[in-house]
């Protein structure tokens, strides 16, 4: 079992890649999308950032992506499970097509990371809830800090794949 | 109670930075953080499978306002 203390950075880190990852995988900084992640994305250009990062950062808030994947993947295990895990992917399907996104950003994240969490808590003895605060972390990294500053990490990270 | 308080003060951390931000559409990232740290912490507060629900219906919500402040603020612009 390892210390709490130190799984919650690694968690953190995994949380990071595995979301900005999928969300890249996923082409959320190509476009706006719905059209509040478009004027989000705008305004985070307007005041010094990046526009494909802004949009990233726009489709994360406006619509349910794969940092919500993660965090409920993290939150349902934590409580219940894989069982807790099914219901997470079924109830982040339905909010999905509430907020009108096409995508299935939201229900890959939740799947990748059940099983990342499932793999990492049955055999590398990390405590499941480290994973909620991990992702806590890694999405107050990407947007509480500078979200400008992200925006620009964001769109050089977009720019470099596609 | 580690996890927990790291949740509750990242939330309060962006609900603060959320309120003395001017801008409406800058607030929106603080307010999401905040969402995440608030649906991790009933999670953890409260662990019952019920409580999935419960959480997963917030943070949905929010992300629906968001979406629709946001959106609003495209059609004014639009005009």
């Amino acid at each position: 079992m390892i210390d709490l203390l130190a799984a919650i950075p690694i968690a953190a880190v995994i949380c990071l890649v595995l979301f900005t990852a999928l969300d890249i995988f996923w082409k959320l900084p190509k476009q706006g999308g719905v059209s509040g992640a478009d004027v989000i994305g705008k305004e985070l250009e307007k005041n010094g950032g990046d526009l494909n990062g802004g949009w990233m950062i726009g489709n994360i808030i406006s619509s349910p992506d794969a940092s919500t994947g993660t965090i409920f993947a993290a939150c349902s295990y934590y409580v219940w499970g894989i069982w807790g895990a099914l219901i997470a992917i079924v109830l982040v399907y339905i909010g999905e097509h509430i907020c009108a996104d096409k995508g299935f950003a939201g229900v890959s994240g939740v799947v990748c990371a059940t099983l990342i969490i499932w793999l990492l808590t049955s055999f590398a003895g990390f405590p499941p809830e480290s994973f909620i605060a991990g992702c806590v972390i890694a999405i107050f990294l990407v947007e509480g800090i500078s979200p400008k500053h992200a925006s620009r990490l964001l769109g050089k990270i977009w720019r470099k794949v596609s | 109670m580690i996890v927990e308080g790291i949740c509750v003060v990242i939330a309060a951390y962006c609900a603060i930075r959320a309120v003395f931000e001017p801008k409406t559409l800058k607030k929106l990232p603080y307010l999401n953080v905040m969402n995440f740290a608030v649906a991790g912490a009933i999670v953890l507060l409260m662990p019952y499978p019920i409580t999935i629900g419960a959480a997963i219906a917030y943070f949905i919500g929010s992300t629906l306002e968001s979406n629709a402040i946001a959106s609003t603020f495209a059609r004014l612009e639009e005009q």
